[in-house]
């Protein structure tokens, strides 16, 4: 693995077929836990693989075992209840979960995917966790009397989990926020609650920032207590590149180059200009080109084509920095 | 006496046997399985079941629960020319996305965008109706604007359409509309500009109520006072507020005071309504009061919605002298 232009994607990928059916199913009752669970290694066991024949050089288990990034753990913590539905948007709905007693952790929620992950791989795999604030901006509210009083409170389960997942191995966890910038007055309290996650790793550790304005919390993000940002960036037109001119990036980054939302696969040389665009403001060392987003809304040969795409530009880029050096 | 009504938009779906019946609708439509007056007629019983369930629970001003609506803006940018619905983005500090209104033109309405849903919901209830449109400065301020490049030209270009909007409904009986404009509250260094497009706005001749929400009208609460419009509708719950000690600010107008949160489950006591209303007396006279749910109850579910409106009945209700006002002899 080359030092500079490190590839990884965000998190989620796009569930296979067999697998969609299969979670169907057992939502009618008509699979058994354990037939659908050994159908979610087998997909897991299939993204590793691609993942490395691919190129990309930082993994992800892909989170063939979850749905939604925040009712995944709520359904696995205790103090949540999962609340009745709410539409998304056009005809999406989801059951949006309630904070309903007090927090806690009974076991450990991710570890043993993350395990199974690393066991087929000689590369590193991520642990992917909602971060705190997300977790609370993302559920309703009945049973702590602030805001902050429920941040807290979920920070301390979140680092159980991520002490969890680098006791197991993970030399790097992403903690994502993609709520941080919803009420940007009370990013101090993101911030306070990413302290009590990370305050104990030694692992490096990434939060995943999207679909936003990431403008209203900037340059006071860089307080957040992690080494890396991963920010979308290719479906905002690299715009907040701009901010970085008027006040230093003072951390590692995870660029988003290729957009998620679109079927459309950008060409390798417009990737390319996007780490190009990156390297103006952060060192190739700290520079680490992925998708805009996780994957997971698109099926799975776009996200292929689309990591594919990250992976060819960072390797363009890095023979263009050998030219010049 | 304190009179209860509601904003925006109620729950599509619930968790009973018939609730899912416009869901299924839409994917059935969507798949080509039923034409598009299967879907109206499902459209229409959505509605009609909406306004009797508000009724039902005590609500003395009803709308027409928003059934058709994805978001705050799809009707207008579906029938207006000039206007198409683009990318989604999240809706402020909600995790619920809209659709994007991009201009590519000049805007036009023939007005005939709400008329016959607002038709359909007068036939569904004899109470008190009132209609609603978005709000000019919020439209605005969240489309994607390819044609006027100007916040201003634009802002006034969405009155001028909601204009002939809110004329039409007038002709159609309506007596009042809502405009729903949370970036008065949101983006509050616009609110001059925001006055400009509700004197277009007001050019209808119909009473305009301004709701905002969201965030605490503490900034413009003075400005608001200014606005030609007959109601004035403050958020007291999703945020810290001064709001309501302030309320002799807005003098001559109805204040429509959001009271119970439509964005969190907890469900606020009648004691807790109750207690906010008898402050806001302090400074408004019970004539000139309404008290609603903060904003569109679609974002709970559909049972605590209906929890949300009987507990704001019961605490106009325990104002009231205790009347027990809520589901004693409600017909819809």
């Amino acid at each position: 693995m080359s030092d500079i232009l490190l590839t990884t994607t965000v998190g989620s990928f796009g569930k296979p077929e067999y697998l969609q059916k299969a979670r169907n199913a057992r939502a009618r009752g008509k699979l058994s836990e354990t037939e659908l669970f050994e159908l979610e290694r087998r997909a897991t066991t299939e993204w590793i693989r691609a993942q490395e024949e691919i190129g990309l050089d930082i993994l992800v288990d892909g989170e063939m075992y979850r749905g939604d990034m925040v009712a995944y753990f709520a359904e696995r913590l205790e103090g949540y209840t999962i609340g009745g539905l709410v539409r998304s948007y056009g005809n999406r709905y989801y059951h949006k979960p309630v904070i309903s007693g007090k927090i806690s952790r009974p076991k450990p929620m991710t570890v043993e995917w993350f395990q199974f992950a690393q066991s087929l791989t000689e590369r590193p795999v991520k642990g992917m966790l909602t971060g705190p604030y997300t977790m609370l901006d993302w559920s309703y509210l009945e049973s702590y009397r602030t805001r902050r009083d429920a941040a807290l409170a979920l920070a301390e389960v979140v680092r159980q989990e991520a002490e969890d997942l680098q006791a197991a191995g993970a030399r790097y966890i992403q903690i994502d926020e993609p709520a941080i910038h919803a009420r940007p007055e009370e990013i101090g309290i993101a911030i306070e609650a990413m302290g009590i996650v990370t305050q104990n790793l030694v692992a490096k550790t990434v939060s995943h920032i999207c679909y936003g304005n990431f403008a209203a919390i900037y340059p006071q993000v860089l307080d957040l207590p992690v080494d890396r940002l991963s920010l979308a960036m290719a479906n905002y037109g690299y715009r907040w590149l701009d901010l970085f001119a008027r006040h230093p990036y003072t951390r590692e980054l995870e660029i988003g180059i290729v957009d998620v939302h679109s079927h459309e696969l950008e060409s390798v040389e417009e990737a390319a200009e996007g780490i190009r665009k990156g390297l103006r403001y952060v060192t190739p060392e700290k520079l680490l080109p992925h998708p805009d987003c996780g994957l997971k809304t698109r099926p799975v040969d776009e996200s292929i084509a689309k990591c594919r795409v990250v992976v060819e530009a960072a390797r363009l880029v890095r023979a263009e920095l050998a030219v010049v050096a | 006496m304190i009179r209860t009504t509601v904003i925006g938009a109620w729950p599509k779906v619930s968790g009973g046997p018939t609730g899912q019946q416009l869901r299924t609708a839409l994917h059935r439509h969507d798949r080509g399985e039923i034409d598009d007056d299967t879907l109206d007629d499902v459209f229409d019983a959505t509605t009609r079941a909406a306004i009797g369930e508000m009724a039902v629970a005590g609500i003395d001003v009803l709308n027409d629960g928003q059934i058709r609506w994805d978001d705050l803006f799809a009707p207008f940018a579906r029938s207006w020319s000039g206007v198409s619905r683009g990318p989604l983005e999240r809706y402020y500090d909600n995790n619920t996305y809209f659709r994007q209104p991009v201009v590519a033109g000049p805007i036009s309405s023939d007005g005939r965008t709400l008329v016959r849903d607002f038709e359909t919901a007068r036939g569904a209830t004899y109470r008190e109706l009132k209609a609603a449109v978005c709000g000019p400065l919020t439209f605005a301020t969240l489309a994607v604007d390819e044609h006027y490049r100007s916040l201003e030209r634009l802002t006034l270009a969405v009155a001028d359409a909601l204009a002939v909007e809110i004329a039409a409904l007038g002709a159609a009986g309506a007596e009042l509309v809502d405009v729903e404009d949370p970036a008065l509250v949101a983006a509050a260094q616009h609110v001059d500009l925001a006055r400009e497009a509700y004197l277009r706005i007001a050019a209808a001749g119909v009473p305009i109520a301004v709701q905002t929400y969201f965030f605490p009208a503490d900034r413009v609460l003075e400005s608001l006072a200014s606005f030609p419009v007959a109601q004035i509708g403050i958020d007291l719950r999703s945020r810290g507020t001064t709001a309501l000690r302030r309320l002799d600010a807005v003098k001559d107008r109805t204040i429509v005071l959001g009271v119970v949160d439509a964005r969190n489950t907890r469900l606020e006591t009648p004691g807790e309504v109750a207690g906010l209303i008898e402050e806001a007396l302090k400074l408004v006279p019970a004539d000139r009061l309404r008290v609603a749910p903060t904003a569109g109850l679609e974002y709970l579910p559909h049972d605590v919605a209906v929890k949300k409106l009987d507990a704001l009945v019961a605490g106009a209700g325990a104002v009231e002298g205790g009347k027990p006002s809520a589901r004693a002899g409600a017909s819809a």
